[in-house]
């Protein structure tokens, strides 16, 4: 009896020990599935809002149809998927899941509180960004692997926006490391005192990250590389079943990693923690969600209002105003360096 | 070692966005070189199924190829069937036709915007030009009791006069119609991607606008002032006061904003037309005469048409007629040939979209991949009006 509860107390232990439940639970695997069913389901119920409609409605219709997407996913679960005659068929059905699993790993680097992380490394941040870039190496096998004119351009798309995004993107992160002095996002955090957030020292940073964060997931108005009209569904053109719901929802979960950066970067992660719910060990992990989701839901409401640029409109944005912007956020930073706004 | 330069993208018939056809395009990177519309997915052989039917049964047929502008094709039909007949429609049958192809090029531009919206990427636009439309279809089905395919107009006269009320209801959606394009404004015109997207793109000059033969708002968005409301006014469009939108710029925005001017010149003519509309019959005299006193009683007080028995068999002398109307795509003519038997003898119908295909080959050209999707909608191509 007593080794049974041992065995229980071992077992409870191991699932609460950071190292497996910063992966598994938070931020990890399933709060990443909560996430995009909340987010999908806002996102839609937010569109329709928007467009004089309902949106999801019938399943479970109490709480207006929130569970949509379990009913979609058990579709998708249950539907064939259906690989091409011509596709490189290893690549074509390896894809979707490594692109999942690239877009989703990050989160591993990912503090969710100030004595709770997987692993503390110096250089999180870096860790954490340089992880993501795994993402659209695959969608371009992707594409090439389904072995269809759609796909193919809407991976070469995926490429050419990688080489306007990512740079800026990195540019105006690591300036945000160079006015804390540290890639630790546990430091980063500790070091955004009172009303010293990222987003008032570095607005310029801030923007310029969120763009590229809409740019690097595919969201409105850079909904390029899946433009629907224009080229079906991009590099997934040829998807179907639960290899498609894979590819669908990589971009939200990169999303949320962007939109978790974001938050400790600029918003002051965890803090700030009210004082009545300071004895709890979740409240921070709670604050960092309820922070990336409220950005999460600002990206996702582009759609409603924004249409599509086009590839050459995007990529001339990317290069001749976003660059130029995170390079000056750099200035701003070692400006306010100088300036001894933050020591 | 030979390299492929080109590839050739078949957009259609199964896209999201190519619609009934399909788009043969030669991409070069990511720049079109050469596009060819193939069409003729949806042709349903109106015209020879014309002279398989008699005439009143042509209505309804000629109604089918375009359910987005019923309306105006109903009307130019009557109007060449009207000539072969020798009858005209009294004044007050004149204005509610002319009030209901205004409703009906009304929602044909809010169904055209909505899908130029979707091509876009903005979904919004897309439902509410979807759901706007839908107001001037059920004012539609008020007064003609079907959603699209009214079969209204017959020769002679209407089906139906105004319902009790009809006034005040029109005034209240025209008023709320008003209320939604300052929101399109907002949200889509003066929208900075969609200026990005549409200013520029696909520009059609005056004088290939001109060469080509094209018509309607895509010939006006190019400074050619040509409205057959105006050049042949027919029905009670001499007695009403409209301007024709003209827009100088030639490209895809400048089409959009045709639109929309012209669904506000619409509202306009409406409201002159529902405020000076006649009393009187709805029902030429030639007909008139003909019903039995206690039908007409019925079409007194119930105010619709019985329709008399020659109507069944009508059977135009010998001859030819020709008319042509202004429908919400443009131009549109028919033809008729009788050769005095019930059915006619060769039908001819010119379609706006028609006459606006060569665009495609002509406007994508030299342009990106994401221009095709947005200068297609800006043409307001409906392919089974084309294909008839």
């Amino acid at each position: 009896m007593m080794n049974l509860m041992d065995l229980l107390k071992w077992i409870i232990n191991l699932v609460f020990s950071p190292w497996l439940f910063v992966p598994l639970i938070f931020p990890g695997l399933v709060t990443v599935f909560i996430v995009i069913l909340f987010i999908i389901w806002f996102e839609r119920k937010l569109a329709a809002k928007v467009q004089l409609r309902y949106g999801p409605l019938y399943v479970l219709k109490q709480l207006g149809g929130a569970i949509q997407l379990v009913a979609d996913l058990l579709r998708y679960l249950f539907a064939e998927p259906i690989i091409p005659e011509s596709a490189d068929k290893l690549a074509f059905m390896l894809g979707p899941i490594f692109l999942f699993a690239a877009s989703y790993i990050p989160t591993v680097a990912i503090p969710v509180s100030k004595s709770f992380y997987a692993f503390r490394s110096d250089i999180s941040l870096l860790i954490s960004l340089g992880l993501l870039t795994f993402g659209p190496a695959i969608t371009l096998i992707t594409g090439w692997a389904s072995n269809d004119k759609f796909s193919l351009i809407g991976g070469l798309r995926e490429g050419y926006l990688t080489m306007a995004y990512e740079i800026p993107l990195f540019i105006s992160a690591l300036s945000m490391a160079a006015l804390y002095g540290t890639m630790d996002l546990i430091e980063i955090v500790e070091s955004q005192v009172g009303w010293k957030w990222g987003l008032f020292l570095n607005p310029i940073a801030a923007i310029t990250f969120l763009i590229l964060a809409l740019m690097s997931t595919s969201r409105f108005p850079f909904e390029i590389v899946e433009a629907e009209s224009e080229i079906v569904m991009g590099p997934f053109t040829e998807y179907s079943g639960i290899l498609y719901g894979l590819t669908m929802g990589a971009s939200y979960v990169k999303f949320y990693v962007l939109c978790l950066l974001f938050s400790i970067m600029f918003l002051g992660g965890w803090k700030p923690v009210p004082k009545f719910l300071s004895w709890s060990p979740i409240a921070p992990g709670v604050i960092l969600l309820l922070k990336s989701l409220a950005i999460m839901v600002l990206g996702v409401f582009m759609r409603a209002v924004y249409p599509r640029y086009r590839i050459d409109q995007a990529l001339r944005m990317g290069w001749h105003i976003i660059l130029p912007m995170s390079i000056g956020s750099v200035f701003l930073s070692l400006g306010l360096l100088l300036w001894g706004v933050v020591s | 070692m030979s390299e492929e330069r080109i590839i050739e993208l078949l957009i259609g018939p199964q896209h999201p966005s190519s619609g009934h056809m399909r788009l043969v395009a030669e991409v070069d990177g990511d720049v079109v070189v050469r596009l060819k519309p193939n069409i003729g997915y949806v042709h349903r052989t109106v015209e020879k199924l014309a002279e398989t039917k008699k005439y009143i049964q042509i209505i309804p047929l000629v109604e089918r190829p375009s359910l987005a502008d019923t309306a105006n094709h109903n009307l130019g039909y009557v109007l060449a069937l009207e000539k072969l007949l020798g009858v005209e429609a009294p004044p007050r049958a004149q204005y509610l036709r002319t009030i209901l192809a205004e409703m009906n090029r009304i929602h044909s531009h809010f169904y055209g915007i909505g899908i130029h919206g979707i091509m876009l990427g903005s979904s919004t636009v897309f439902m509410w030009g979807f759901a706007d439309r839908e107001i001037m279809i059920e004012m539609a089905q008020w007064l003609t009791g079907a959603r699209l395919t009214y079969s209204y107009i017959i020769p002679g006269g209407v089906r139906r006069d105004l319902p009790q009320g009809f006034e005040d209801e029109m005034e209240k959606a025209l008023r709320y119609l008003e209320r939604r394009l300052e929101d399109y404004d907002r949200i889509f015109i003066r929208n900075p991607v969609t200026r990005a997207r549409l200013e520029g793109v696909g520009v059609l000059k005056k004088e290939d606008a001109i060469r080509l033969g094209i018509v309607g708002p895509n010939l006006r968005a190019s400074g050619v002032p040509y409205d057959v409301r105006k050049v042949q006014p027919y029905c009670a469009y001499p007695e009403l006061e409209f301007d024709v939108v003209v827009r100088e710029e030639g490209d895809s925005m400048a089409r959009l904003l045709v639109r929309i001017g012209e669904i506000k010149q619409s509202m306009r003519i409406i409201r002159q037309a529902l405020k000076q509309i006649p009393d009187g019959p709805i029902l030429s005299e030639n007909y008139l005469k003909m019903i039995p006193p206690k039908w007409k009683e019925f079409m007194e007080t119930k105010r619709r048409v019985k329709f008399p028995a020659i109507m069944a068999n009508l059977r135009p002398p010998k001859g030819e007629a020709f008319s042509r109307v202004e429908a919400a795509r443009g131009e549109l003519i028919y033809y008729v040939v009788s050769d005095g038997s019930v059915t006619p003898y060769r039908f001819r119908m010119v379609t706006p979209s028609f006459r606006n295909v060569v665009l495609f080959e002509h406007l994508i050209r030299e342009c990106r991949v994401a221009d095709i999707p947005a200068i297609y909608g800006s043409l307001d191509y409906f392919p089974p009006e084309a294909d008839r």
